[in-house]
């Protein structure tokens, strides 16, 4: 399965001939990957190195001069430690830029927490002017990034070295538009990212016990697709979202957002809670925080008995 | 502005006046009539919180107007105490939190290089705001992009020695490879001598001018460093500033 760091670098170098204003900048990651890119525009690729906040920062430079800024290094330095370059120098200044992140929630897993991120996308939610999307494949990347990267916005892109394999039609992969995977009519379960496999599996496996439950499938988060949930929810009356985020500002929370005034639900969230401390794979600290399918399957069936 | 919106920093303003007048008055090439010409340099002023100075010195060349200078810090007018690039014309970055406005530079002149325009970008910042990381990430930066389009101005008026005394700015500099220039910032003689002597080109080192300045400079009162940093004068000390600038 093409990995969505190789798909990023595919998809700037097919755009850079015909954008010539597109630029990336690299915080010494993924530099052997975008050769290509650099090779054929040695102009317009900088590995700029270890100074996060300076990199993004000279990305508004880039974008003051008429330019279209493409910044791409690992999600904790680039948003949590740079966030307040994000803030003055984009939102306040209202410029546009590309945020690419890899290693988001815990990507890195055997490298520890400093490595780890889990609040990057409450943070980019702040800011008015901000676009979030988390595609889960590499396809959903190259269709979510060519049809938003040129949009002046604030970008952030945040990529999983853990893509699902659910397949989905690329038509139905768009900036705001949930995808309905699986319909059913006892609980509606929202996931955003490569959580999708674990859940898509679940689903599956519950309806053949007659359980019956909604699987929808979020690749943005601003926008979000509010019209699709409510839909859901309203037939459903039970919500349980799954997502590698914090559990104080991502899915969930768009979710109760786009629900309010809408009485007698039940909600249910696996979230990350607090700092991992577990080193191993992505799978062993997925599953130690219930983010697996044994953890998804127990959370639905629990809802499900409570009703 | 200061006195009667309550708010500003005088003494930092006064330390580099002189020294944004004499860029817009000399150095700087822009059209006040179509401010966004593609051809014109850039002044970025880093040290945001010395933007009053700025303000005068974009009313003395006609950016600006009487109404907006009477109206600053209020909430019908266009300026206040650090200066906003969506609203007022003729700034190009809005500054504030220090740091930020230097490596925005160094991305500008970075892009108009890639543009293959032959814009020059000068910035300002101050000694207080060398304390930052990130001026010297993109100090470091700019000097191996070969950045030789910007040119950086340090207001080192001794304010960022006051908590950190070992403050040898020009070694720092001359350190991190930049064509390395100080004068006198309040010396229009060592201004037309340095800024002729400087060249331009869009590969090449970059230049920083570390100009010796006194802060608060002109009224003897407020010169120096203490309460004067973010304090609005009486209306007795209001006579005794005019008295001593006329004088």
């Amino acid at each position: 399965m093409k990995s969505l760091r190789q798909e990023f670098a595919d998809t700037v170098l097919d755009l850079g001939t015909e954008h010539e204003d597109l630029v990336v900048f690299v915080g010494d990651i993924s530099h052997g990957i975008l050769q290509p890119f650099a090779k054929q525009f040695p102009d317009r690729y900088y590995n700029i190195g270890i100074c996060e906040p300076t990199i993004v920062n000279m990305a508004a430079g880039l974008s003051m001069a008429g330019l279209i800024p493409v910044v791409h290094t690992i999600a904790p330095f680039l948003i949590e430690r740079s966030f307040e370059q994000i803030k003055l120098d984009f939102g306040y200044q209202k410029l546009g830029v590309n945020l690419v992140s890899v290693g988001g929630a815990f990507d890195y897993s055997k490298l520890g927490c400093s490595h780890h991120c889990y609040s990057d996308v409450a943070l980019v939610s702040q800011l008015e002017r901000s676009q979030i999307f988390l595609p889960g494949t590499a396809s959903e990347f190259r269709e979510l990034f060519c049809s938003t990267f040129e949009n002046g916005m604030i970008n952030y892109y945040r990529l999983t070295e853990n893509p699902h394999n659910v397949p989905l039609k690329p038509e139905t992969i768009t900036s705001g538009s949930a995808v309905r995977v699986i319909s059913g009519d006892d609980l509606t379960l929202a996931v955003v990212g490569p959580q999708l496999g674990n859940a898509f599996d679940v689903v599956s496996g519950l309806s053949q016990e007659g359980v019956s439950v909604e699987l929808l499938y979020f690749t943005s988060l601003k926008p979000f697709d509010s019209e699709e949930l409510r839909n859901s929810v309203e037939r459903t009356g039970a919500l349980l979202t799954v997502e590698e985020l914090s559990t104080r500002s991502g899915l969930f929370d768009r979710c109760l957002r786009s629900l309010a005034g809408i009485d007698g639900l039940m909600f249910g969230q696996l979230a990350i809670p607090d700092f991992v401390h577990t080193y191993g794979t992505y799978q062993e600290l997925c599953a130690s925080i219930g983010l697996d399918a044994d953890g998804i399957r127990r959370k639905v069936l629990e809802m499900i008995e409570a009703r | 502005m200061v006195k009667r919106s309550g708010e500003g920093h005088i003494p930092s303003s006064f330390s580099i006046v002189d020294i944004i007048d004499y860029i817009y008055g000399n150095e700087l090439r822009y059209d006040r009539s179509n401010l966004s010409w593609k051809d014109r340099d850039y002044f970025i002023l880093s040290k945001g919180h010395g933007c009053a100075a700025l303000y005068v010195v974009l009313r003395k060349y006609g950016v600006l107007s009487d109404r907006d200078i009477e109206n600053y810090g209020t909430a019908e007018g266009i300026l206040g105490g650090h200066p906003d690039a969506t609203r007022i014309p003729g700034v190009e970055a809005s500054t504030g939190s220090l740091g930020h406005g230097f490596p925005s530079a160094v991305g500008l002149a970075l892009g108009l290089r890639i543009r293959d325009q032959n814009n020059r970008v000068f910035v300002l910042v101050g000694d207080g705001e060398c304390h930052e990381g990130t001026v010297w990430e993109a100090a470091h930066v700019a000097n191996n992009l070969e950045l030789g389009n910007l040119c950086v101005i340090v207001d080192w008026n001794d304010s960022a020695a006051q908590l950190m005394p070992k403050d040898d700015l020009p070694a720092k500099w001359k350190a991190f490879g930049w064509n390395t220039i100080e004068m006198d910032g309040h010396s229009t003689k060592e201004y037309d001598k340095v800024f002729s002597g400087l060249s331009y080109s869009v590969v090449g080192k970059p230049t920083v001018i570390i100009a010796h300045n006194i802060k608060g400079k002109g009224v003897s009162f407020i010169e120096g460093h203490g309460p004067w940093h973010h304090r609005v004068p009486s209306d007795e000390e209001m006579i005794l500033i005019a008295e001593e600038l006329v004088s």
